[in-house]
């Protein structure tokens, strides 16, 4: 159990800049996520906290002590693969007991402890077989029982279930969660999937090109977006972004007419979420690009200008393609803009 | 246009022509001197050569009673599985560093390791000779041993090095993260799973060694340290000439293990042969 | 983690440079010693136990010397023709078997020449060309020739019995590089180039032979360095004869050593061949190397 604090934490291999300057508290039992698109830095920053690899800046703190000569072995982190990292030449029972054997702890222990561990992920009866012989998702059990027999303070999990079917991904993240609860231990998660970040984060932290883009509960991220990156990463259809410019309380792009707070003046970009969108009105004037039924809600896709506006609409709306349409935005649910990407708040 | 019937490949009787001639010019010469083994000595060397001798295991009993075939026999095996041993002991560490470690000079002591495959055993034997007559070692196996295992042992540590640069890192971050130390690692982890390319070179580098000729002519002067390979070049009974039927008979004495060997590695043998450069 | 090791970070770097240093000293031991008793030995000239100083002395000798230079022509031209002769025929053997369903069984008839000891090859050729005179038998049985021939008394046909028995013994070597390297390749291409009405041998020459250039490059150099090294069908075979003509470098140092026993001059001529070994293997060697691996 332990907080962790990244302190201007910086990654460079030579002129590419991994990580840019970077802090960040995690506070103890804590269920962290790093989330954004490939190459962002989350995998870097998280392979720092597990000594990996070394900061070019800044300071890892793990329980209050400064880690970054600590080697990794030592740091009493667990880490969770991508690719499971089993080792092949070992049984199950043997790969979950490796780290005990490292770590020293009295051989009279292990027994106990793997077959707890191999409970609480439900691999009690695969114990004998090798990795080999072990299906995807039964090899991501495994790997996940050897970071948890050793209770240790942190667990680093690194897109953990990017390799498993739609189904088992599903699964898997109620029990992720579950354990983590249960364990209560301090957990950094990295991922791509924003559904895997929205239902299994405490808080969220959004990074794109190496540095943080925003940091916040998943309530937060989604209804309350720093800037249009977060704001088009998160939710799924993402939220619509529309560039255009507005001038005394109205924002105006082609085929868009929205009335906007007086502080919004200048080239901005509206955004507003397909659910916060209504078929009919002024808002947006446009024809229909096309419409997609998906059992329990339908999409429509609107064109307006040379932009495709997303909206979801009530499951048996129809339409022909082509046919004129307008939409309406719920006023209290949008976004601007400014040119710099930053959202832009009415005064406090 | 007038449309081919489908075949993949061009036509079978030219394909089956070209290999089969060269099969025949492969094995002819096999079985031909498989037969001279199984002749009397009379029949060897004759005005004209003889197609269907008579069959006679005169060469067998020649060897039995004549030669120490079977020291022979125990000089190579001892000498060979004694230099792959210390070829594996010296190779596996520093196939690792040269995998899997990013230092100053890798690539230069890469290549220098590399170069000493490129040398010839003939640049090296006089000073070689004088060295092992200085330590004493002239006709001993130790001898053999140090050489072979000296000649073998760049290729033993590139074809490991080959193998362990398939491993996957991120089982050695794991390890890592679960405490192992680098000793460790490379005992529990790299070895086990690089366990193909050991046995390949350690084949590869059993099989030139028992065909190692020149190094161990200057140094075997008696059955002491006479093996298989040389020994074929001393069955010459004076007078006699050279006794072929017995030449015959140990070639494939040594000929079957030697097969066993390679069919055991043949799925690897491409990359073996060419040191990694070349994944069968 | 209070009893947490605090790394060292000089044992950090080092680590790799200890992993190497049985190996590296190991090896050091073995070429460089000998490489500089060579050096030194070849300001000698050594007769027995006397050594006397003649400083480059051996090096003007040799230089003079024509069975030196014989001995260096010799071997680059047996050498080079048998080079060419096993890489075409092992060409043409992979162009055919690679994708015969019996590949299998022509790989391990193939292999057999290979598996047997250099020595006892040398054994076997020895015996059909010279002793035994099989061959010539054969070729009068064809009616080519009448009467026995003398192979070792000519020198084209000394050279031609050690092409022989080197090609009938290393062209599998060959053989199985380039299979693999065949099989290797995307199988998609050669089917989109019969899509577009190629036929095998325009594929093959087109396609698959520039794809397989890499491989054959480090085969062919690895083959051409071990077949400047010929000694053992030397030894049995010819030794040499007709006049030298069959002397390679390999055999011409031997014979120095430990025939004539100038050691002195013989270990001069090993530092040539050194010198001309490190030259190949800069140029040609890295190259080869850096286009057949990654």
């Amino acid at each position: 159990m332990a907080s962790i604090r990244l302190q201007n934490i910086a990654k460079r291999y030579g002129a590419f800049v991994g990580v840019q300057n970077m802090s960040l508290d995690i506070a103890d039992e804590e269920f962290l996520v790093l989330l954004g698109p490939s190459g962002c830095g989350k995998t870097t920053t998280m392979r720092m906290i597990a000594g990996l690899e070394d900061p070019s800046d800044g300071q890892i703190i793990i329980g209050g002590e400064v880690v970054n000569d600590i080697d990794a072995r030592d740091r009493d982190v667990a880490m969770v693969f991508q690719g499971y990292a089993l080792y092949p030449n070992m049984s199950v029972y043997e790969n979950i007991r490796f780290p005990l054997r490292m770590r020293g702890i009295p051989g009279a222990e292990h027994d106990a402890r793997i077959r707890q561990a191999a409970e609480m992920v439900e691999l009690g009866s695969f114990l004998d077989r090798k990795p080999g012989a072990l299906s995807g998702g039964q090899r991501q059990r495994a790997a996940l029982a050897r970071a948890v027999v050793r209770q240790p303070q942190v667990f680093l999990m690194d897109e953990p279930l990017s390799n498993l079917d739609a189904k088992l991904r599903q699964s898997m993240r109620v029990q992720i969660k579950h354990m983590q609860r249960q364990l209560k231990v301090t957990t950094v998660y990295v991922t791509h999937d924003q559904i895997e970040a929205m239902t299994l984060a405490d808080r969220i932290v959004i990074m794109n090109r190496g540095a943080i883009q925003q940091v916040g509960t998943p309530d937060q991220i989604y209804s309350d977006p720093a800037n249009s990156f977060v704001a088009g990463f998160i939710g799924s259809p993402p939220m619509n972004l529309i560039e255009g410019s507005a001038r005394d309380g109205r924002f105006l792009a082609p085929g868009v007419s929205v009335p906007c707070p007086g502080t919004v003046t200048g080239k901005v970009t509206l955004g507003v979420r397909p659910e916060d969108c209504r078929v009919a009105g002024e808002h947006v004037q446009g024809q229909v690009y096309g419409v997609e039924p998906t059992g329990d809600v339908t999409y429509l896709t609107v064109l307006a200008g040379a932009k495709k506006i997303e909206v979801k609409a009530a499951r048996d709306y129809r339409a022909e393609i082509d046919t004129a349409v307008g939409i309406t935005f719920d006023p209290a649910r949008l976004y601007f803009f400014g040119e710099d990407g930053q959202r832009i708040r009415e005064g406090a | 246009m007038a449309a081919r019937r489908k075949s993949r490949g061009e036509s079978r009787v030219l394909r089956y022509l070209v290999l089969g001639s060269w099969a025949l010019v492969c094995l002819l010469p096999i079985l031909w001197f498989l037969s001279i083994g199984f002749r009397p000595r009379t029949e060897v060397i004759t005005p004209r050569p003889i197609y269907w001798p008579t069959f006679s295991l005169d060469a067998w009993n020649l060897l039995v009673s004549d030669w120490p075939i079977a020291l022979y026999l125990r000089n190579s095996v001892l000498a060979v599985t004694g230099s792959v041993i210390i070829d594996l002991i010296l190779a596996i560490p520093a196939a690792y560093a040269l995998a899997r470690y990013d230092f100053r000079g890798r690539e230069d002591i890469g290549f220098y390791i590399l170069s000493t495959r490129m040398m010839a055993p003939a640049i090296v034997a006089v000073p070689i000779f004088f060295l092992f007559r200085q330590m004493g070692l002239l006709d001993t196996i130790w001898a053999l041993m140090l050489i072979y295992a000296a000649i073998n042992l760049s290729l033993v540590t590139w074809i490991i090095r080959s193998y362990m640069l398939d491993i996957p890192k991120e089982l050695e971050d794991a390890a890592r993260t679960d405490g192992a130390s680098d000793l460790r690692i490379l005992w529990e982890i790299i070895i086990p799973a690089c366990r193909p390319g050991i046995i390949t070179a350690a084949v590869i580098a059993a099989i030139f060694a028992i065909n190692e000729f020149l190094f161990t002519l200057l140094i075997a002067s008696t059955a002491n340290a006479y093996t298989m390979s040389v020994a074929l070049a001393n069955f010459t009974g004076g007078s006699d000439g050279i006794i072929y039927n017995a030449i015959a008979l140990v070639s494939f004495l040594a000929f079957v293990p030697i097969l066993i060997l390679v069919i055991l590695v043949q799925k690897h043998l491409s990359r073996g042969l060419t040191m990694g450069a070349v994944k069968g | 983690m209070a009893t947490a090791r605090r790394r060292s970070p000089g044992l950090r770097k080092a680590f790799p440079y200890l992993l190497l240093a049985p190996a590296m000293l190991y090896l050091l031991a073995i070429t460089l010693y000998p490489g500089l008793f060579a050096i030194y030995q070849s300001l000698f000239v050594v007769k027995f136990v006397n050594w006397t100083w003649t400083g480059l002395g051996n090096y003007r000798l040799i230089l003079q010397d024509r069975e030196f230079w014989a001995a260096l022509g010799n071997t680059a031209i047996i050498g080079g023709i048998s080079l060419a002769l096993q890489t075409l025929i092992a060409l043409t053997l992979a162009y055919f078997a690679y994708r015969d369903p019996l590949i299998r069984g022509w790989r391990i008839v193939f292999l057999m020449p290979m598996l047997f000891m250099p020595s006892a090859v040398a054994f076997i050729w020895k015996l059909a060309f010279n002793d035994g005179r099989v061959i010539s038998d054969l070729l009068m049985g064809l009616g080519l020739v009448e009467g026995n021939v003398d192979w070792i008394g000519s020198i084209w046909l000394a050279r031609l019995t050690l092409i022989v028995a080197d090609v009938w013994q290393w062209t599998p070597f060959l053989f199985i590089i380039f299979v693999a390297g065949l099989q290797g390749q995307d199988q998609e291409i050669e089917e989109a180039a019969r899509l577009d009405g190629a036929s095998w041998p325009k594929i093959f020459w087109n396609i698959s032979l520039p794809m397989l250039r890499p491989i054959m490059v480090v085969a062919v150099t690895l083959r051409g360095i071990d077949i400047t090294t010929m000694f053992t069908n030397v030894f049995v075979m010819t030794q040499g004869a007709p006049g030298g003509a069959t002397e390679t470098m390999s055999y011409f140092i031997y014979r120095q050593g430990f025939r004539a026993f100038n050691f002195g001059y013989a270990s001069a001529a090993s530092v040539l061949m050194l010198i001309l070994t490190i030259v190949i293997a800069q140029t040609v060697v890295k190259r080869a190397f850096r286009s057949g691996k990654s």
